[in-house]
């Protein structure tokens, strides 16, 4: 499946091809502690079953100072 | 899916990795803070909260709540203070955001500066001062917030402070053999008696970051990421990682941390009992030494 992820900072996208949100996460070197996940405005949780070509979005949830 | 109601769940719980829907979140969460409140008894009915706020999502989620809770207790007052480090490009942007949620909760936000109290921003100081950002800043913020509050006749000052945070504090002191000032850490901070030292209390204690911002999401409470361009590479950070990176192989061990501490916290309070409170010879707040923190920065910064 190929996903769009969605960069928080820059707001650009990249496309990753994978068949989990865990799968992305790793590919990424993103820690799902530290991270929030949003698909369409709408928060999923980390085994929600990804559709090819969706986009999605990681939030991080560290303060900032 | 959502383990009470089975529907879309918005988060997968830490520590016990049970999934809850929004609606079945927000009560979740909600709960946890009423329940920290009253088992260390934060506060009492009738007395003036004063919450700490950066605009952040930690302080704001702490402020919101808090409204949420006291607002049938029509006797609790509740106040936010807002301290303006100066940090251009951060602080501003999240200034602005506090203001709009005092706004629309209809809690007084009072706020004062650096520049205003210190005569420069913390952009200045910095810049002519090789000295740590985040120790003179803690410093300044924790002398204007105390005063603060004094001056508003506050009882007890809320601040965002969550189980990440403190976690990080725990391992942080353990690390550097500094285990005195764990001994100052849990849910309720500060001396009992001492008219001019306002206790600090952490309602969000029990609950951790992904928690927080997945409440402050549903809540449109989060600002957009910005970070504090002077915690770059700091030990917390490192030491936030470690931590993160454990609690992922081995789920739960942050609210190992926590819990376990809490089990010797009493002891490690027997032990350093604090000191009788000093209060500064050039300011007259209160002080563990001679001369407060605040007063000794002041004399040495240029």
């Amino acid at each position: 499946m190929k996903i769009k992820v969605i960069n928080e900072k820059t707001n650009k996208a990249q496309e990753i091809v994978a068949s989990s949100i865990t799968e992305i996460a790793q590919k990424l070197g993103i820690n799902l502690e530290e991270v929030i996940i949003v698909r369409n405005d709408e928060l999923i949780t980390e085994d929600t079953k990804l559709n090819n070509h969706d986009v999605i979005k990681f939030l991080s949830v560290i303060s900032g100072g | 899916m959502c383990k009470n109601c089975k529907l879309k769940p918005v988060i997968k719980l830490p520590n016990s990795q049970i999934s809850l829907c929004k609606s079945c979140f927000i009560k979740y969460f909600e709960r946890k803070v009423r329940k920290t409140i009253r088992q260390h008894k934060l506060f009492k009915k009738g007395q003036h909260i004063g919450v700490a706020v950066s605009g952040g999502k930690d302080s704001l989620t702490t402020l919101y709540v808090l409204h949420k809770i006291i607002t049938p207790q029509k006797t609790t007052k509740l106040t936010a203070i807002l301290i303006d480090e100066g940090i251009k490009g951060y602080r501003d942007e999240t200034f602005e955001f506090a203001k709009k949620v005092c706004k629309e909760l209809n809690v007084p936000l009072k706020s004062t500066s650096y520049k205003k109290e210190f005569k420069k921003t913390l952009d200045q100081i910095l810049k002519k001062n090789d000295i740590k950002p985040c120790t003179v800043c803690g410093v300044f913020r924790r002398y204007l917030l105390n005063n603060m509050a004094q001056k508003l006749k506050i009882n007890v000052l809320a601040t965002g402070h969550n189980l990440d945070d403190e976690a990080q504090s725990i391992l942080m002191n353990q690390f550097r053999n500094n285990i005195s000032a764990s001994a100052r850490l849990g849910p309720i901070t500060g001396i009992k008696k001492d008219k001019k030292f306002i206790r600090r209390i952490k309602p969000l204690y029990f609950l951790t970051e992904k928690e927080i911002m997945t409440y402050a999401y549903l809540k449109n409470l989060a600002t957009p990421f910005n970070e504090c361009p002077y915690a770059k590479g700091s030990y917390r950070g490192e030491i936030r990682k470690l931590i993160n990176d454990f609690d992922k192989k081995y789920p739960s061990s942050k609210h190992a941390i926590i819990n376990s501490f809490l089990e010797i916290l009493p002891i490690l309070k027997k032990n350093y009992k604090q000191s009788e409170i000093k209060y500064c010879k050039s300011c007259g707040e209160p002080s563990s030494q001679e001369t407060c923190k605040t007063c000794k920065l002041i004399k040495e910064i240029k």
